[in-house]
């Protein structure tokens, strides 16, 4: 996995190794019982500091995806999928929400709307 | 929680020109201190003044809790330097090197050596001289690391390398840094390398340390939609960066 931040973005780098993280358990590029780096190698791969890597790791694991296991690395706990894409429907349902009340208010027919919605969910057939 | 390294009231001349003016700054265990500033603000000035190289005209650099310039051998090979230039005696290879290395520092690990040099592909028969910039700059962070250092200071270790270079080199350096209950201090005037690297930030302008502050506080996480590059680029813009650019 390409874990390297980017300081030039919005989000710290440390939210961004969490919306990675999140992102993979919720897709399923990382499942119950696979471990994630050490902090240590975290900080080398996302190129941050480690108290940002442990930052992260702390944050992953009070959402209840990741664990510790005494001296053996962190793993994607058995509820972590379920906690990952929930955390990731109620964002994109936000964005979504909003992004279609910016539409309505913008002037576009909620026919046309619709058919975009169809259309996507056709792409992704 | 006890400084690793304290400095007060630190001034420094040479001759009639003055470098550093009552600098005061604490390094904190378990953090790296980025000191931000222009060439010529003092910051190798005050790198040598922490290693003890150079006696300063007023104040005192302690580590951990002792004068640096009264330490005695076992504390002060607690401490290591990069240095921007490789500054080994021309003639050795990195293998020479080392070996000399390992004389002077009693926790020196030749596993650590072994494994630094194999991920970053140091070419230990070559001659410093005729090594690249980021062969010598590896080179250089390996003998840095390889004591198990309490304090670690870096000179612009990563200027003028090329990027994927520079990307390993800040890779083993982030991974490698001596924080269990050490301290780093790392000069530089790379915005992109701070943000990445930094605790806290300090700022050394004219000789003085003008800014002292916690990267948490200057990052908003997204709320204010400021990034930490913009952060520390209103903090500071060097001209020498401007002129790279």
């Amino acid at each position: 996995m390409d874990w390297k931040t980017d300081p030039n973005l919005e989000a710290s780098p440390s939210r961004q190794i969490v919306e990675r993280a999140l992102d993979a358990i919720a897709c399923g590029d990382l499942v119950s019982g696979d471990s994630l780096p050490s902090v240590r190698k975290m900080a080398s791969e996302a190129l941050v500091n480690h108290n940002t890597a442990a930052r992260a790791y702390r944050e992953l694991e009070g959402l209840g995806v990741v664990r510790p296991e005494n001296g053996k690395g962190v793993f994607v706990t058995r509820s972590g999928k379920k906690i990952a894409r929930k955390r990731r429907q109620d964002e994109t349902l936000l964005v979504l929400q909003r992004a279609i009340d910016g539409a309505l208010r913008a002037g576009h027919a909620p026919e046309s709307i619709q058919a975009l919605f169809n259309k996507g969910k056709r792409r992704d057939a | 929680m006890s400084s690793v390294m304290s400095v007060s009231g630190l001034s420094m001349a040479f001759g009639k020109q003055k470098v550093l003016e009552d600098v005061n700054l604490d390094l904190a265990p378990d953090r790296v201190h980025v000191l931000l500033g222009s060439n010529g603000a003092g910051k190798s000035t005050l790198l040598r003044c922490m290693l003890g190289l150079l006696k300063p005209q007023a104040g005192s650099v302690d580590f951990l809790g002792v004068d640096v310039r009264k330490s005695k051998a076992p504390l002060r090979e607690l401490i290591t330097y990069v240095p921007d230039e490789a500054d080994a005696c021309d003639w050795m290879t990195a293998t020479d090197l080392f070996y000399f290395l390992s004389k002077q520092y009693r926790r020196w690990s030749p596993e650590k050596v072994k494994e630094l040099c194999e991920r970053t592909q140091v070419p230990l028969k070559t001659s410093i001289k005729s090594m690249s910039r980021g062969e010598a700059a590896k080179t250089m962070l390996v003998a840095a690391l390889a004591p198990q250092p309490k304090l670690l200071l870096l000179d612009e270790p990563f200027a003028r390398l090329d990027p994927p270079t520079r990307e390993l080199v800040l890779g083993v350096f982030l991974e490698e840094a001596p924080l269990d209950g050490g301290a780093v201090l790392l000069a530089t005037h790379d915005l992109e390398v701070a943000a990445r690297a930094a605790d806290r930030v300090l700022l050394l302008e004219g000789g003085r340390i003008t800014t002292q502050v916690d990267v948490e506080e200057l990052q908003s996480d997204g709320d204010t939609g400021q990034r930490l590059t913009a952060r520390l680029r209103e903090l500071y813009t060097p001209a020498e960066v401007e002129q790279a650019r």
